[in-house]
């Protein structure tokens, strides 16, 4: 124990800096004590053994004050003290002679040290030893709760308490002790130190550093510049979000009867980066078995995959969701948005570089309205991407062409073709399939989103498909992507929903 | 972090911080309403209402954004991993397969790396304080001591437990410790196998100068510990007269085994069940802590967290797993950075777990947590009797929490613990004698 160590150097030190004239050190009539250790005690036998009570030991101020009853630790500071009152005062003055040596014994009667031979010797050492070993321990650290008698033992360690205190020998520092403990257990450290004794085959190795074999992903990317412009209009913080009924906006748009100018505009305006489009299609494997369904037209699901390959081209072009961003944000603009980015080639550019926005629709634009996304881990971007992917392979050519819906000539023929029913010539939904038509009644199908009220709409609208995935429109109110995510509506199933009329079978799976 | 209990449970709306940066939107309230129309609208089949709002919260909700929406994230994730699986055509079995393989990622600690990873927050520290200190107690003056370590963690209680019955006892016991392994595929998951974490663990108990033996019995939850139950039993009729204390230590494990919301399982292979093994499966927890009593243990401690996973219907489940599971999300800024890869473990563990919750099942939903109140009447009709954890005990728990975030804290009820963040119950521990 460090109380003891600490006792005997004391004495040690005493007894070596002792009185040299008392010439014998080491006390002859004690042969019995082993010595296994400089034991604290044998003190000048030529000295005053003192011999205090507990609660002398123990107090703190024993040199009282008659007038103020002031108390205090020394009696050279009470003799000071007395000078204030008036009082006689008496400040013991260094004589000649050496003062009689003074040695203290424990009042513990089964200590050893309450023996006179191995009495100690200072007052503080008594005080220290007493309160150590026979002491109640009310010095508690806050840290790690350990319990102290003497304060300033208590001090001491509060200062280390908290810093790395254990030390496995496999290098690791620990500042708990239940830390260091579990640690040890399992580390190799230990394994190897006692290999020796053990018949059992060593563990094979378990890393001791912690970051072994991890995943290298994600660097993060830079924050966002995230515009201050909200992302998505507001919802309603009521929880009436299903029941409660807004008016339509637009509803001339919404009840057109033609394919939304807006819708025919763009395709009319951007060939070119339709034709990439297209071309991209068809270097998708199968897609050219689709062609009949709209073979000039942007393919949405080949857009999405094509975007992974060609993402540069495709996403420099807009999407068809900045549109949507862009009424979001403004809904008031409605009308205005189409015109606008009408000029810029449309694209559902459903999978996006590294961006793990589930939906997509990473423009350039896209990120001043929504937050830059890490791409940690897998995003469901990726997922679904992936699994349309396999899907697709699994499913074949009718897959993506049913996909492909609008035709830049004639978009509800391939919807019909495709969908296996027949649409009504309202058109505007059915461009909407491809994200388009968002722009012609955006405003309303945010409050179709929020409200939970698609059949405000009623038939016609089909395909307010904000999700961009835009294959829907199978006359039900079926997004293409619903199918994909609930894949039961109206009985159909993908192969259905997506086949169209010539895999229009119930089923088929 | 550091406001106190009162502070928080004085908030509005469940206490939950509410993010700033996305106005309304980003609220925790908002976005959970969000995730309740959307599991509502799959549930209903409305398949373009629910692409619409998974779409708005993906927009809201970014996986690196702040506490709140990287849960809902999670959820979101979960909701549509539930969509892929509850489809029948090839596209939503690709789907599902392909987040089959994203479950798959979840890290494998090796075991240096999971005893700091357990280390960092009192979520399992707090068990495992309490519990020790109170089998301690009650293993007091046996020379043998038989300890069944039902535990999620994988015996990551256990050194400290050997190391204070190392230095608490003149002469330290035979330790017998046994476990069901081999090890459960729930997180964390462990790349060792059981039979060479004990050799380690027996190597370090003879280092404290403690014998132990350790065994490992095939058995597992799914089932309720049948196998298990089936050894202790047959031990017990040879053990009980030896003066052996018989220590039950079940930490975050015993809500996996089925509860009665589970439906009776219909597998392909044996459509026909009889009639008696449907009823038993059903009653399979309630069955184990009965078998547990009828071992007559020196001491059984329950440790596991205080919410409500076994609801059979969706949006009940979605919400009382978006009302609990922010905490671990909320806390974890409290000790570790952003970025770093224990984070991404420990949060993909997390989401792990909802997407047990929201996406799956049957069997597969695994995460049947059951509050306490659930825990203690069931504990109470198995005639055990609830005991108190000693003031040292409490003291010990309190003295771990003081080394975490100022958020933690710990509420007496009755004679149980509760591990609290905010104010917000998290996990209870019980400590329980036979009647």
């Amino acid at each position: 124990m460090p109380a003891d160590l600490d006792n005997s150097s004391t004495i040690n030190d005493y007894t070596a800096s002792g009185d040299s004239s008392s010439g014998n050190q080491i006390t002859p009539s004690k042969p019995s004590v082993k010595k296994k250790r400089n034991l604290p005690g044998m003190p000048d036998p030529d000295a005053e053994v003192i011999a205090l009570s507990p609660k002398t030991l123990l107090a703190t101020n024993r040199f009282v004050c008659e007038i103020c009853n002031k108390g205090f630790q020394r009696d050279q500071n009470l003799q000071l003290h007395r000078r204030g009152h008036n009082l006689p005062w008496k400040l013991k003055q260094r004589s000649g002679k050496e003062p009689k040596k003074r040695v203290y014994v424990c009042p513990e009667l089964s200590c050893v040290h309450h023996d006179p031979s191995r009495a100690l010797g200072d007052l503080t050492g008594i005080k220290k030893h007493f309160c150590r070993k026979h002491g109640e321990k009310k010095w508690k650290c806050d840290k790690c709760s350990k319990k102290y008698a003497v304060q300033s033992d208590w001090k001491a360690h509060s200062k280390i308490c908290g810093t790395k205190e254990y030390k496995c020998d496999c290098g690791t520092l620990f500042s708990r002790r239940d830390s260091f403990i579990t640690h040890r257990a399992f580390c190799d450290a230990l394994a190897e130190e006692s290999a020796k004794t053990q018949t059992a085959i060593a563990p094979p190795c378990a890393d001791e550093e912690p970051n072994i074999q991890a995943v290298e992903s994600s660097p993060s990317l830079p924050p966002p510049a995230v515009a201050p412009q909200a992302p998505a209009p507001p919802i309603p913080p009521s929880t009436g979000v299903v029941s409660s009924v807004l008016p339509v906006q637009n509803p001339e748009l919404v009840e057109s009867s033609n394919p939304s100018p807006a819708t025919t505009q763009i395709l009319e305006e951007s060939p070119t980066p339709i034709s990439t489009v297209t071309s991209l299609t068809t270097s998708f494997g199968s897609v050219s078995s689709s062609s009949s369904s709209g073979s000039t037209s942007s393919n949405v699901f080949a857009s999405l995959f094509a975007s992974s390959t060609a993402s540069g081209s495709l996403q420099s072009q807009t999407t068809g969701f900045t549109n949507l961003f862009q009424v979001m944000a403004r809904p008031e603009q409605t009308a205005d948005v189409a015109p606008s980015s009408s000029s810029e080639p449309v694209s559902l550019c459903l999978a996006t570089n590294q961006r793990s926005s589930i939906f997509g629709t990473v423009g350039q634009e896209r990120r001043q309205y929504a937050p830059a996304l890490q791409p940690a881990a897998m995003s469901a971007t990726a997922l679904l991407q992936k699994a349309a992917q396999m899907g697709a392979a699994a499913s074949n050519a009718s897959l993506l062409r049913g996909l492909g819906i609008v035709s830049s000539s004639s978009p509800s023929s391939g919807l019909q073709e495709w969908s296996g029913q027949q649409i009504e010539p309202e058109g505007a939904p059915l461009a909407a399939g491809l994200g388009l038509g968002l722009t012609c009644d955006e405003g309303s199908s945010l409050k179709e989103l929020m409200l939970g009220t698609p059949s405000v709409f009623g038939p016609k609208h089909t395909t307010l498909d904000l999700l961009g995935l835009g294959m829907a429109a199978s006359g039900g109110p079926t997004g293409g992507l619903s199918a994909l995510m609930t894949s039961i509506n109206n009985g159909l199933d993908v192969a259905t929903a997506f086949g169209g009329g010539e895999f229009g079978g119930k089923d088929r799976e | 972090m550091n406001m106190n209990n009162q502070v928080y449970s004085a908030r509005p709306w469940l206490g939950f911080p509410t993010s700033k940066s996305l106005g309304s939107f980003g609220d925790a309230n908002c976005m959970e309403q969000l995730l309740v129309h959307c599991a509502n609208a799959i549930e209903t089949n409305d398949a373009t209402l629910a692409q619409q709002i998974l779409w708005v919260l993906n927009n809201i909700a970014p996986p690196d954004g702040d506490s709140n929406q990287r849960l809902t994230c999670g959820f979101l994730r979960a909701i549509i991993a539930r969509a892929a699986n509850s489809g029948t055509c090839k596209l939503l079995t690709a789907m599902a397969n392909v987040h089959t393989n994203l479950a798959m990622n979840n890290h494998k600690f090796s075991i240096i790396e999971l005893a700091s990873f357990v280390d960092l927050t009192p979520w399992h520290r707090f068990g495992f304080t309490a519990a020790n200190a109170a089998i301690l107690e009650a293993v007091e003056g046996y020379s043998v001591v038989h300890i069944v370590d039902l535990s999620s963690t994988h015996c990551m209680q256990i050194p400290t437990l050997i190391d204070a019955i190392a230095t608490r006892f003149e002469v330290a016991p035979l330790v017998k410790l046994t476990v069901a392994g081999p090890t459960e595929d729930f997180p964390p998951m462990l790349d060792l196998s059981y039979e060479e974490l004990g050799t380690k663990l027996v190597n370090f108990s003879r280092c404290r100068n403690v014998v132990m033996e350790f065994r490992v019995i095939p058995s597992s939850a799914s089932d309720g510990f049948s196998s298990l139950i089936e050894q202790l039993r047959m031990q017990h009729l040879i053990s009980a007269e030896n003066g052996e204390a018989l220590v039950i230590n079940s930490h975050m494990m015993l809500h996996y085994i089925p509860d009665e919301t589970l439906p009776v399982v219909q597998t392909a292979n044996s459509p026909q069940i009889s009639i008696e093994t449907c009823s038993s499966n059903s009653f399979l927890r309630s069955m184990f802590l009965e078998a547990l009593r009828s071992l007559d243990p020196t001491i059984m401690i329950l440790v596991d967290e205080d919410a409500d996973f076994t609801s059979n219907n969706l949006v009940h489940r979605l919400r009382s797993a978006y009302n609990y599971l922010w905490i671990p999300f909320d806390t974890v800024d409290t000790f570790l950075p952003r970025g770093s890869k224990q984070r991404q473990w420990y949060e993909a563990d997390i989401c792990w777990k909802i997407e047990n919750v929201i996406a799956h099942e049957g069997p597969q939903r695994v995460e049947r947590l059951e509050p306490k109140s659930k825990w203690v009447q069931r504990m109470r009709n198995a005639s055990f009797r609830g005991i108190s954890f000693s003031e040292e005990a409490i003291t010990e728990v309190k003295s771990m929490l003081d080394e975490h975030a100022a958020g933690w804290g710990l509420k007496r009820e009755e004679e149980d613990v509760v591990l609290t963040w905010k104010g917000h119950n998290v996990v209870f521990a019980t400590a329980w004698l036979p009647i």
